[in-house]
């Protein structure tokens, strides 16, 4: 037999297509993309040397990596809280107690369902007026900012958890029950380290938006890194200086967090990926 | 296929078993919701004997099996294992299934562990074995099934032949009275299946009672010391392997052996 398929023609492909053949196309796609990168990058070119006030750096350096430091220290503090709780959230969505899993899909909707901007409000506006007396805490601002980030987090890390136990393959429970677990054990020995690897892509994803929304902290005036270009811009008048500290600042934690989701991935990938 | 040329068809007596009963099931009856999947079910499977159920898909003969380890449960009747009730809602079936190894049709070895990891999981974290003893005897186990060499392997580095030799050496870990074996070659390409069978082959020399839902009719009448025809959620025939595939008892039987064989 004549392979009949592996051997068309690009001739055959553009006849088969009426427009472009599978060459053309990946020229076509080539110059485009190439286009493009060439305008972001004379663009760039552009504003580092002739926006960009290098004399003005020095002076507001400080600033910027104080609110540096308190980004970082907010997002590994929520982090932490948002995807340790979002894993209970997650194992209480598979629960098959119907109240346990009823509360969990409220909180999910809940948190899920409103603005990231509205959960700060009730938390930095709503919470303190409900303190009989005066409310004890005088800074609010940055306990907010971890309230609010944890519990919208740990709605998505849930969600991400539990995609990823219904992507383990039943008989993996049926398995481990066979085998005189219980179901606490073979969840925890046989199920969540399998249905970790699935959702991690998802939970390194929303972990870095986490990072990102640390901005939205800038309308209860807490000193993020946003905070500081609306200071400098201001004071000066000059929006790319800062723009470009704010830019590196935040690429600094984005692109090392997904290199170490893709270590994490790696580093679980229990001899070959042809699951 | 019309392989029953291996093995020879030796008489089917059970030779070493003492008669013993081990596994009962009494006028089992379970339901998936509206449909009746098993219909008044009663079978002894005796100390040291290797029961094959065989019967056209659909006729419950894998779901009697997993309602021996209570993987289903039943709506009517009882199971037990050695006298004690598996199906008894206050039966503490953590224990039961410890002394009842599953095989199953889809391997469904752990894939973060390695084979040997597979095999020493349940001993240590059930039973409480220390690692260094659990994994001792998981070395034995995988010796025996011919899988040494491959005890740091993970399971998609193996065959599908070799992964269910692990799963099997997974169950014996446990040190199962009897050992089920749901259709476990029937995910297997064909030159693979040997090696499984020859595994199952030893294990029932060495005395293991097994309980066997099969395709495979050659081993069934090699291995088997009796064979149960299921056919819509009722067993229609038992008897020794010779006397069914020579001389059917039922119509139905005759039926089944004219289409496979």
């Amino acid at each position: 037999m004549a392979d009949s398929y592996s051997g068309a023609s690009p001739e055959a492909n553009a006849a088969a297509d009426g427009f472009f053949d599978d060459q053309t196309l990946k020229y076509l796609g080539v110059g485009l993309s190439g286009l493009f990168a060439l305008g972001i990058v004379l663009l760039l070119l552009y504003i580092l040397t002739s926006q960009v006030n290098y004399g003005l750096i020095p002076t507001i350096l400080p600033q910027f990596i104080r609110a540096y430091g308190l980004v970082l220290g907010i997002v590994v503090t929520s982090s932490v809280l948002s995807v340790t709780s979002g894993i209970f959230v997650g194992l209480a969505r598979v629960s098959k107690t119907a109240i346990t899993s009823g509360i969990s899909a409220a909180y999910v909707q809940f948190f899920r369902g409103t603005p990231l901007l509205f959960q700060i409000f009730v938390v930095y506006f709503g919470i303190p007026t409900l303190w009989p007396g005066t409310f004890p805490i005088s800074d609010w601002g940055i306990p907010t900012a971890i309230i609010a980030l944890t519990l919208n987090h740990a709605a998505y890390v849930g969600e991400a958890v539990r995609g990823g136990i219904g992507a383990v393959h039943e008989g993996q429970m049926e398995a481990a029950r066979s085998l005189g677990m219980g179901y606490v054990q073979a969840m925890r020995e046989v199920v969540i380290p399998q249905a970790w690897r699935n959702a991690l892509a998802a939970v390194g994803n929303d972990q870095i938006i986490l990072v990102k929304d640390t901005s939205l902290l800038t309308v209860i005036a807490v000193p993020e890194l946003i905070q500081q270009f609306r200071s400098v811009n201001s004071a000066t008048f000059d929006p790319w200086t800062p723009l470009v500290l704010v830019a590196i600042a935040y690429l600094s934690i984005t692109i090392p967090m997904g290199r170490l989701v893709e270590y994490l991935e790696a580093r679980s990938d229990w001899g070959g990926d042809s699951r | 296929m019309t392989d029953d040329t291996d093995g020879p068809s030796r008489d089917g007596a059970p030779t070493d078993s003492s008669e013993r009963v081990l596994l009962e099931f009494e006028h089992v009856d379970k339901y998936f919701g509206e449909t009746h999947v098993l219909k008044d079910v009663s079978l002894d499977v005796d100390d040291g004997e290797v029961c094959v159920v065989v019967g056209p898909s659909g006729s419950g003969k894998s779901t009697l099996l997993r309602c021996a380890n209570r993987l289903e449960e039943i709506q009517n009747g009882e199971i037990r294992l050695d006298g004690r009730s598996i199906s008894d809602p206050d039966a503490d079936i953590n224990r039961l299934r410890q002394r009842i190894g599953m095989v199953f049709q889809s391997f469904n070895l752990f894939p973060h562990k390695t084979a040997l990891e597979n095999v020493t999981l349940a001993p240590r974290k059930v039973r409480g074995i220390p690692e260094a003893k659990a994994r001792q005897r998981a070395e034995e186990l995988l010796a025996d099934v011919g899988l040494l060499d491959q005890a740091d392997s993970y399971p998609n580095q193996l065959s599908g032949g070799q992964q269910q030799r692990v799963a099997i050496a997974r169950a014996l870990a446990m040190d199962p009275k009897v050992m089920l074996f749901d259709e476990v070659t029937s995910a297997l390409d064909p030159e693979l299946v040997g090696e499984v069978l020859e595994v199952m082959r030893e294990l029932a020399a060495d005395g293991m009672t097994m309980m066997v839902v099969t395709h495979e009719m050659g081993f069934a009448r090699e291995v088997g010391d009796r064979i149960v025809l299921m056919d819509e959620g009722r067993i229609v025939e038992t008897g020794d392997p010779e006397s069914f595939f020579e001389r059917p008892e039922t119509d139905r039987g005759e039926q089944f052996l004219s289409k496979i064989l």
